[in-house]
């Protein structure tokens, strides 16, 4: 998978390209909109990191350039402006996703992903997941943990859901809010962490291998190893 | 629907202006007929006593020249038969008989000498026995059971005897009585013309102004582009329509600076934030400890409080200056309250709080989903904070047209004396909050943006409540 990444802050631009090097990504850095024109015409690639602020140029033209002379591939628009208006133009002018800095690097690394995913034909949407020995029927909306039912609310079934889709993954608290509550919030207390203890709570058992991983600072994991 | 048509035309300003020019218009045309009238009166008048004056004279040298014989009265009857066929101002001649002159001649002894005229002579005599006539004087006589007065000359002859010619007024009242029931017919349809040409005029001039108040008022806390209508004169309306305009002009500018100053606040502030995160991040992934972690954990969650202070902060400040950008939607209130709720439930009641809603149903809403979320969060963040384990919080929320009204209760210690009055201004917090101190502030600025309003008291039962209003959507403020 080959990303071009267009961002001007170096600082920025270098802890980004050694992340999705550290992914498994081939990246090309560009500093500025010139230099991602001359990158995207010469090579081919599956998505693009695009920051709005660029010296040269302003990122979505940038983006409608580039659609221009026919990139086709998936667009990250990385952004330190905080309008509303912002982010739906951006949408709007041919971006595919938008990430407001700072962000967090698993955070864009599964948006990354999820343009990818898109892109790319899917293997039809599966009615079970399955995760070590956690098994998860969608269609009955019915989790078991080594073939024991677990006993979970609606909320806990759709945040395991989740966690298992992003099995292996680092999950922030706001991509946690945003997919299973379905709202952008920072709360200053925490909510997220006690939904996540009372689910752990439910699907590792005394004795069995804890699945459910804090990475403090970061966020969660679901093992899937 | 007309009732109220009514009262907008009798509370606006162009029928007051009308009424009281149209006052002005009829009491000028009033007085300057009433002036008028005085002067026909007084030249009809005048008219009639000089035709008196010589008329009594004529019939005077008559008398003195015909000799008193058997054909005296014959002679003189007859001339002032002559005499009354000429009378002025008159207006019927139909009938030989003539009842607006007599004629009249008294004897030395004052007794009824000659009478030519209508009805009987003795009742003129005693009216004019009544009143005492100079001669050369014409003045008026009022008769018993004769309803018009009469103008009544009189002059002596050599013989010692007095003769007198009196003329009714009748015709001259007639005269004068259909110029004024023509002019108060043409004085009532001049009134109302002036009073509608003066009503549609100011009424015309002011539906401008109205307009343009319509217009401005629907300009609205964050939409500055609209502008009032303006029209092409150059009267003192257009010049208002300009400049609102102009201050329009003025305010979209000063609030897009405000904009270009706060997203380069936030993105000056946000680009090294972003660095700083992922640096920390990555240093977080090399980290070969717990012990080497805990600090890169530390920093990473202050950054991330920084970042929502920030974003905050500026949120706050655009609010103030009615700067808020909202991406508005129609929500349930009552679902967003149910979810958020649900999301808050575990950590309430592992503080040993408990949460309960009532509520009616949905609660439709036209807001900016976002930040309604996060107030919700601000104010629930709130009550974790602040209240001690065993607290019962109450969430209320219900339909008081044209507003939804949505109240969070507590049986805890309740908003402290120094804090309350400043709940919702910046950096208030209370002395043990760790908070930043712009919860409330946000709050207050959130609901000011959707036109809403927030208060905040203690109960008298104990325990703090605040109220927080939001205008319905649209459809339901209907119902």
């Amino acid at each position: 998978m080959r990303i071009l990444l267009v961002e001007d802050e170096h600082d920025i631009r270098s802890f980004l390209l050694r992340s999705l090097e550290e992914a498994g990504y081939l990246v090309d850095a560009a500093p500025d909109g010139k230099a991602a024109e001359e990158l995207a015409q010469e090579n081919v690639y599956d998505a693009l990191i695009v920051d709005l602020g660029l010296p040269d140029q302003d990122g979505f033209t940038l983006i409608l350039r580039l659609r221009q002379i026919g990139v086709k591939a998936p667009v990250l628009i990385l952004s330190a402006r905080r309008s509303v208006d912002d982010r739906v133009r951006g949408l709007e002018q041919g971006g595919d996703d938008y990430l407001t800095k700072p962000f967090a690097l698993a955070e864009l690394l599964a948006r990354l992903r999820n343009l990818l995913k898109r892109n790319s034909p899917s293997d039809g949407e599966a009615s079970k997941l399955r995760v070590l020995d956690l098994e998860l029927d969608l269609l009955r909306r019915e989790a078991r943990r080594a073939g024991q039912v677990l006993q979970l609310t609606q909320q806990e079934f759709v945040l395991l859901e989740f966690l298992c889709r992003s099995a292996g993954r680092v999950v922030t608290r706001s991509m946690i809010l945003d997919k299973v509550w379905g709202m952008r919030i920072q709360p200053d207390t925490n909510v997220v962490d006690v939904h996540i203890y009372r689910l752990r709570g439910k699907v590792d058992g005394p004795g069995q291998l804890p699945l459910i991983r804090t990475l403090r600072g970061v966020g969660y994991v679901l093992k899937d190893r | 629907m007309s009732s109220r048509t009514d009262n907008t035309v009798l509370n606006s300003a162009a029928w007051r202006i009308s009424l009281w020019a149209t006052l002005a218009f009829a009491c000028g045309t009033m007085l300057v007929f009433v002036a008028l009238h005085q002067f026909v009166a007084g030249d009809i008048q005048r008219r009639s006593d000089a035709w008196l004056s010589g008329e009594v004279e004529v019939l005077g040298d008559v008398a003195e020249h015909t000799p008193k014989n058997a054909v005296y009265d014959a002679v003189v009857g007859e001339v002032a038969e002559l005499a009354s066929k000429e009378v002025p101002n008159k207006l019927r001649t139909e009938g030989a008989r003539n009842d607006s002159v007599f004629f009249l001649q008294t004897g030395t002894d004052g007794s009824l000498k000659l009478w030519v005229g209508e009805g009987a002579g003795e009742l003129r005599l005693q009216a004019i026995q009544k009143v005492r006539i100079l001669p050369d004087r014409p003045s008026d006589l009022h008769v018993e059971g004769v309803a018009i007065p009469f103008r009544v000359a009189t002059m002596r002859t050599t013989d010692g005897s007095s003769i007198y010619l009196g003329l009714s007024e009748r015709d001259e009242l007639r005269v004068l009585g259909n110029l004024r029931a023509r002019f108060i017919l043409l004085w009532v349809l001049l009134v109302l013309l002036g009073f509608a040409i003066v009503f549609y005029t100011t009424w015309r001039m002011l539906s401008l102004v109205r307009q343009i108040t319509e217009a401005a008022s629907g300009i609205g806390h964050s939409d500055l582009t609209a502008r009032v209508p303006t029209t092409q004169r150059n009267d003192e309306v257009g010049h208002l329509a300009r400049t609102i305009n102009k201050m329009l002009d003025r305010i979209e500018s000063s609030m897009h600076q405000l904009h270009t100053i706060t997203d380069a606040l936030a993105h000056d502030l946000r680009s090294p934030l972003t660095a700083i995160r992922g640096k920390l991040e990555m240093s977080l992934s090399a980290a070969p400890n717990v012990e080497q972690t805990e600090p890169i954990v530390s920093a990473i969650e202050e950054v991330d409080r920084l970042t929502e202070f920030l974003n905050t902060s500026l949120d706050v400040a655009e609010a103030k200056a009615d700067a808020l950008r909202l991406s508005r939607s129609e929500i349930d209130l009552d679902e967003l309250l149910r979810i958020m709720i649900d999301l808050y439930e575990p950590s309430m009641s592992d503080k040993g709080l408990s949460i309960e809603i009532k509520s009616g149903g949905p609660v439709r809403i036209d807001a900016d989903a976002g930040l309604i979320h996060r107030m919700v969060a601000n104010l629930f963040d709130n009550e974790i904070k602040h209240l001690p384990s065993g607290s019962r919080i109450a969430v209320g929320l219900l339909v008081d047209s044209p507003a939804a009204l949505l109240t969070i209760e507590d049986d805890g210690p309740g908003f402290t004396d120094d804090v309350l009055p400043h709940l919702f201004e910046r950096r208030v917090k209370g002395k043990e909050s760790k908070g930043h101190g712009l919860g409330m502030a946000f709050v207050d600025a959130v609901t000011r943006a959707h036109w809403g309003t927030v208060e905040a008291e203690n109960r008298v039962q104990g325990g703090a409540r605040i109220v927080v209003t939001l205008p319905l959507a649209a459809p339901q403020r209907r119902k």
